[in-house]
């Protein structure tokens, strides 16, 4: 029900006497119309994540990278925290 | 697609069960609220993949299931009627009333729309003035803003036989709700990740700190899923208490101000 999908945005225009601001919004190449009333900033090129024909969130590129680097990091912290325990052994 | 396959990948699955594998010293019970996480960890089998020491508890997050029955037969009631059109998403046509569903009232003569999105059924009323359109508009905050949008959308265009038969649900309630039950024994949970996007984290700050209870806000992919999970146990294996938000590709902290505003103006 709470389904949501991301798609990019090929195209903006106004609809409804200029109200509506609609995005035609690619689905891995299907086309869909989509309101962008709750993303007025979203721009052609963005991918925005849409729920029952509106896009309610912009994806963030960035912090999409952050589940690959996760397990990465928490690796590094767990080492970072070894070495600063062998540390404070060898301090005693 | 773009967002979703990376998110799919059995490789990196596998390292983050394995990292569960390794962080879990002690049994523990985590609720997934939202029905679509559910259907992620059974649909992938992730549910059979993680140690014996992790249970799922699958949560309430299902606007579908918990919409009273006499808001069904209500619903039922107005689409046996010849004036009306009811325009539903499509979940809603095999829940049961209390004596027929949706689907067998579309097989008596009712007139019943399957629609993707309430903006539809606004489209319908503007082509048939004659008759009065009625969208059952259930839905948790995901989808409150879209179906609050059609009724502003009806009044711009002036339209006199467009109305919702509204039964929303508010996911921090339900929350408290299972925390307060002396029978649940929930040790974290994992947020809605979408109800998160229009409404932010804020409001689950006082109940992680209230009841001492980690709460991940968590996406829907499989690697959003598992590494939800890894979040909540890694709280819970360092004695933490606090929200994380894993879904930070799209949740932002505040949560969607436009959509919120939406909701309540319509409110």
């Amino acid at each position: 029900m709470c389904l949501a999908i991301p798609g990019k945005i090929k195209s903006i225009a106004l609809q409804d006497n200029g109200n509506v601001k609609m995005a035609k919004v690619s689905f891995g190449g299907i086309i869909k119309e989509v309101s962008l009333e709750m993303l007025p900033d979203a721009d052609i090129g963005d991918y925005v994540l849409v729920h029952v024909g509106i896009a309610i969130s912009k994806v963030d590129e960035e912090e999409a990278q952050k589940t690959f680097e996760y397990l990465k990091e928490i690796g590094e912290i767990v080492e970072l925290e070894d070495a600063e325990g062998d540390v404070q052994e060898k301090e005693e | 697609m773009k967002y979703l396959n990376e998110y799919r990948d059995p490789e990196l699955a596998k390292q983050y069960l394995e990292e569960i594998k390794k962080t879990v010293t002690q049994p523990w019970s985590i609720m997934e609220v939202c029905g679509g996480q559910t259907h992620s960890l059974v649909k992938n089998g992730i549910i059979d993949m993680l140690p014996k020491e992790v249970t799922m508890i699958h949560g309430p997050g299902c606007p579908v299931c918990v919409t009273p029955l006499n808001l069904i037969d209500k619903a039922i009631h107005l689409a046996l009627n010849e004036n009306v059109i009811l325009c539903s998403f499509g979940d809603m046509l095999r829940v049961p009333g209390s004596k027929i569903n949706l689907l067998e009232a579309k097989a008596k003569g009712g007139d019943i729309r399957v629609l993707y999105s309430p903006l539809e059924a606004v489209k319908i009323a503007a082509d048939n003035p004659n008759r009065e359109v009625v969208f059952f508009a259930v839905g948790f905050e995901t989808t409150a803003p879209a179906n609050a949008l059609s009724v502003i959308h009806a009044h711009r265009r002036k339209l006199n036989n467009y109305s919702i038969l509204a039964s929303h649900v508010l996911v921090p309630p339900a929350i408290k709700a299972v925390i307060d039950d002396e029978e649940s024994k929930i040790d974290g949970f994992l947020a809605a990740g979408h109800v998160c996007t229009i409404m932010g984290n804020s409001e689950y700050y006082p109940i992680a700190k209230k009841h001492e209870v980690p709460i991940v806000v968590t996406g829907f992919e499989p690697l959003d899923v598992l590494q939800g999970i890894l979040m909540v146990i890694r709280q819970l294996e360092a004695n933490k208490s606090i929200v994380e938000n894993q879904y930070s590709r799209i949740v932002r902290e505040d949560g969607n101000t436009a959509a919120q505003k939406i909701i309540f103006e319509v409110d």
